[in-house]
């Protein structure tokens, strides 16, 4: 069995025990071979293990991961086993543990695949809609299970033991202040009957007062005879930990995403040999989707190779021309953001009148309401379609059209909220005027906002279900009738239109979106992740419909894990957006006097030092200690060390990358020397050329790796070997 | 006409476990698609090779380009005909499966594009390659001067020692750069 494998003209050769690619260490023999000589394209496996310089430390090579067909990974799997190698007792008592070990992780892997959510579904959407459809999906998983994970956390620390002692002791304590500040009534009487289902949808009268907003959470420590709960502490370092555990579950689902990202550099570096080596997903099925992705790499091919060409007649251009471009870009770019602008000013005026109009009732209340929601909806719709025009004109690489395109988009979402959130700042603060009239008294505008943390948690609340409304809407009533006329009209205006496409960007912002609304959120109405998972899942399912029933898939892919580290980075926007809200409340502006547990305090976050105080001594000097500077400097000393050591290592490898390249590029100079030499003396001794040429990559191969270049004349043509005189 | 692992045996179940990286669902899976594609006396025959023609009738090679290809490489038969045993067809599910490596892969990758089977990838390779991946109709074709231009860009790129040809190891040095690889060289039944 091992002499039909030790074949000289093998292909490949594989080498027992390196971790890293067989084709690293393998000797440089195995390159070409004529396919005469060649009656058997198996891998030349090395059955001695010892003459392997990088000798594994005892732990037989992973069989699987052997690229033999399974008759022959049998022999080699017999051949290990008689091979039993003398071990020390510990050294086999290791070994078994790390077999048994592999098998358990292997088991367990089985058991949670199990469990995946939605494994099947993303399975199917994947295989027929392609890699960029099947991240979108992805990242809206990830914020199902993060969603409902923060809701765990939350609900443990602050809902549950609010409900537990309210229960137990229903007194509330007072603060003492001026009796106007003091009002808050949230429980208006019912005067028409569709009341409820406007409360409903607005989160006012009977959802106000709940445990859905701030303000019916309690104020007191409570103490009873071994446990003390204090729940306004509880529910800060709750937001805070909220917070903090989001940022680490986004940072970590990156870190993989981020390392290759990083390692593969710019796109511009291998771009023509990426998509022809790695560009056919094989998880197609039909005969539909083969023709579709065929004709999406044949549109990339052209599309890249035209931009060369374009890009080697751009550096052509004159000055004149050029100046003329980029005066033309820089315009556009204002226009762009003067578009923004306005729309921002829109939402601004938007929300000042909502704000200034909320005693109306009924319907034309409701509208009011919803008016900013509207209008931001309304913006968001039309600013990137306007965008999108005048990006046909600026002439960009289709690469860079595209990541303008979503910069653009990602700072109109994320700004028209923050203008939301500033024009409820400016009118709960009074234009951030203390000493005014109307905030005087309290710090706040307690006329208008008697409970202006609960005011803000029903914001959110109407932008996260607006949100979803508009979503479930517009699949309704433009997805589905779109389709229908498609598919039943065939006059040439609908053929034009076609089918609805699944544009991935604009849909992972809408995603990003709403979980930056529900982020801000949260410090004010603790259930909003509850009801964001829900609105979320409901997302999922209408998405999948839609996708099913009235999408084609789309002309343009997106590569799909760049694409997954951008979506998180735009996330983090989203995230440090709301940090900067929660931050700034927690800090700056005084709780309302008359409702939720920071009535007592000057700000929210007072209540941590006061409870700082009642720990114990030591673990107050010793948080002391860590604040100080006596730490932290040293702990910055040490950090600049080793970034710069990290700093220092990858330059290092990257200039042994370029010198092993030129080494590469030498040797190969040097064969294609050799080559030339034999072809003479081959002439010479009048051999014919073709089986001179069969075995001399072979021969010289073998010459090479031994580094050692001896006069031609001094070899022997020795078909069965090669030896040296 | 079950999957129950009376079928295959315990510990051929479990041998193949260890040799493959495919779970044990997916081997009884693997074993009852392959199954289907035999006639009924055939089922009981070990070892039983099917014709490439009749592995190609699965759905999930039908309309893949690379499926001669595949069947190729992962075929043992002597006269390269291109049939397949079962346990080949365990070798090709396991290459393509979820938790392969990138070594795996990359090299059977490899194989697979290597149209005239010797070892390297040279311009003949590129050239079918990149028309199995573009469609072969006329109108779904490179130009000759696109493929002239896409040819060279690509031996620019990955050819590191300049001498034509793209070998095994420039290749793995490609994929290695390539995040979506491991994802997207996936066949599930």
């Amino acid at each position: 069995m091992a002499s039909e494998l030790q074949d000289p003209s093998g292909v490949y050769d594989y080498t027992e025990g390196s971790s890293s690619y067989p084709g690293e260490q393998q000797p440089l023999r195995s390159r070409r071979v004529s396919s005469q000589d060649s009656n058997q394209n198996y891998p030349q496996f090395n059955w001695n293990p010892e003459e392997d310089e990088e000798g594994d430390s005892g732990l037989p090579r992973e069989l699987r991961s052997i690229p033999l067909p399974m008759s022959l990974k049998r022999a080699v799997r017999q051949v290990q086993q008689m091979k039993v190698p003398v071990v020390s007792r510990a050294e086999s008592w290791k070994r078994k543990k790390t077999r048994s070990l592999r098998k358990l992780k292997d088991n367990s892997k089985e058991v949670l695949d199990a469990f995946t959510l939605w494994k099947k579904t993303l399975q199917k959407i994947g295989g027929n809609f392609g890699s960029g459809v099947h991240s979108y999906f992805l990242f809206l998983r990830f914020l199902v299970v993060l969603n409902f994970v923060s809701f765990f956390l939350i609900a443990g620390f602050v809902l549950a033991p609010s409900i537990v002692f309210r229960y137990v002791d229903s007194s509330l304590d007072n603060s003492n202040g001026p009796a106007e500040c003091l009002e808050y009534n949230p429980n208006p009487k019912v005067t028409v009957f569709y009341q409820y289902f406007l409360d409903l949808l607005s989160g006012t009268g009977f959802m106000e007062y709940s445990y859905l907003f701030y303000g019916y959470y309690y104020n007191k420590v409570v103490a009873n005879e071994d446990v003390t709960y204090n729940i306004p502490l509880a529910y800060v370092l709750t937001a805070v930990f909220y917070f903090a555990f989001c940022l680490i579950c986004i940072i970590a689902r990156m870190g993989a995403n981020a390392r290759v990202a990083v390692a593969t550099g710019g796109h511009t570096i291998g771009e023509y040999s990426m998509i022809v080596f790695t560009g056919w997903d094989y998880s197609c099925l039909r005969d539909r989707d083969t023709k579709l992705k065929q004709k999406n790499i044949h549109y990339r091919l052209q599309v890249d190779l035209e931009e060369e060409r374009l890009k080697k007649r751009a550096a052509a251009l004159t000055l004149s021309r050029k100046v003329l471009l980029y005066s033309l870009r820089t315009f556009l770019h204002l226009v762009a953001f003067g578009l923004i602008m306005g729309a921002f000013y829109g939402i601004f005026l938007a929300a000042d009148f909502s704000q200034k109009n909320t005693t109306e009732k009924g319907i034309l209340g409701l509208f009011y309401e919803y008016l900013p929601s509207i209008v931001i909806t309304a913006g968001n719709f039309l600013v990137p379609m306007l965008c999108d025009q005048i990006a046909l004109i600026e002439k960009y690489s289709p690469s860079t059209t595209v990541i303008v395109a979503l910069l653009r988009a990602v700072f109109l979402r994320l700004v028209s909220l923050a203008v939301l959130l500033f024009t409820l700042w400016r009118q709960i603060t009074c234009d951030g005027n203390i000493e005014e009239a109307g905030c005087k008294l309290c710090q706040y505008n307690y006329n208008v906002y008697p409970c202006w943390e609960t005011r803000i948690g029903q914001e959110m609340y109407k932008l996260t279900l607006f949100d979803l409304l508009i979503n479930i809407a517009v699949l309704v009533l433009v997805e589905f009738p779109r389709r229908m006329v498609v598919d039943k009209c065939s006059c040439k205006l609908t053929q034009w239109v076609g089918r609805q496409e699944f544009v991935v960007p604009s849909n992972v912002l809408g995603l990003v979106y709403g979980q930056a609304v529900v982020w801000t959120g949260t410090l004010f109405c603790p259930l909003l992740p509850l009801i964001n998972t829900i609105k979320f899942i409901i997302l999922f399912y209408c998405k999948k419909i839609t996708l099913f029933y009235n999408c084609r898939p789309a002309h343009r892919t997106f590569r799909s894990t760049t694409s997954t580290f951008f979506f998180l980075v735009v996330l983090l926007f989203g995230w440090g957006l709301a940090t900067v809200v929660m931050v700034y409340s927690l800090s700056e502006i005084r709780p309302s006097l008359s409702c939720g547990p920071f009535r007592l305090f000057p700000n929210m976050w007072s209540v941590v030092p006061s409870s700082f105080y009642s720990l114990s001594e030591t673990t107050q000097e010793f948080l002391f200690f860590i604040g100080s500077q006596s730490f932290s400097i040293p702990l910055f000393a040490l950090s600049c060390v080793v970034m710069c050591y990290f700093i220092a290592l990858a330059s290092v490898y990257g200039k042994s990358v370029a010198l092993l390249r030129t080494q590469l590029k030498l040797e190969g100079r040097d064969k294609q020397f050799l080559v030339k030499q034999i072809e003479q003396l081959g002439r010479q001794l009048h051999i014919p050329t073709h089986s001179a040429g069969c075995l001399l990559p072979v021969w010289l191969n073998y010459f090479l790796s031994a580094s050692c270049v001896t006069s031609p004349e001094t070899v022997s043509f020795d078909r069965s070997g090669f030896s040296r005189r | 006409m079950g999957t129950t692992a009376s079928q295959i045996g315990k510990d051929r179940l479990a041998e193949y476990q260890e040799l493959t990286f495919l779970t044990k669902q997916e081997i009884l899976l693997a074993h009852k698609k392959f199954s289907e594609l035999l006639t009924k006396d055939e089922r009981d025959l070990q070892n039983i090779r099917v014709p490439m023609e009749t592995i190609l009738t699965l759905q999930e090679l039908k309309s893949n380009p690379f499926r001669n290809r595949i069947c190729h490489v992962f075929s043992t038969s002597d006269i390269k005909n291109g049939s397949l045993t079962f346990e080949d067809f365990l070798d090709l599910l396991s290459a393509f499966s979820d938790s392969a490596t990138l070594e795996i892969k990359s090299h059977y990758a490899f194989r697979i594009f290597d149209f005239d089977d010797d070892g390297t990838l040279d311009c003949g390779d590129l050239e079918k390659l990149v028309n199995c991946l573009t469609g072969e109709t006329d109108d779904t074709r490179l130009t000759s001067e696109e493929m002239r231009q896409l040819i060279s860009n690509i031996l620019e790129e990955s050819d590191i020692d300049k001498d034509g040809t793209v070998n095994l190891s420039e290749f793995q040095h490609v994929i290695s750069r390539s995040p979506d690889f491991v994802s997207s060289f996936k066949i599930v039944l």
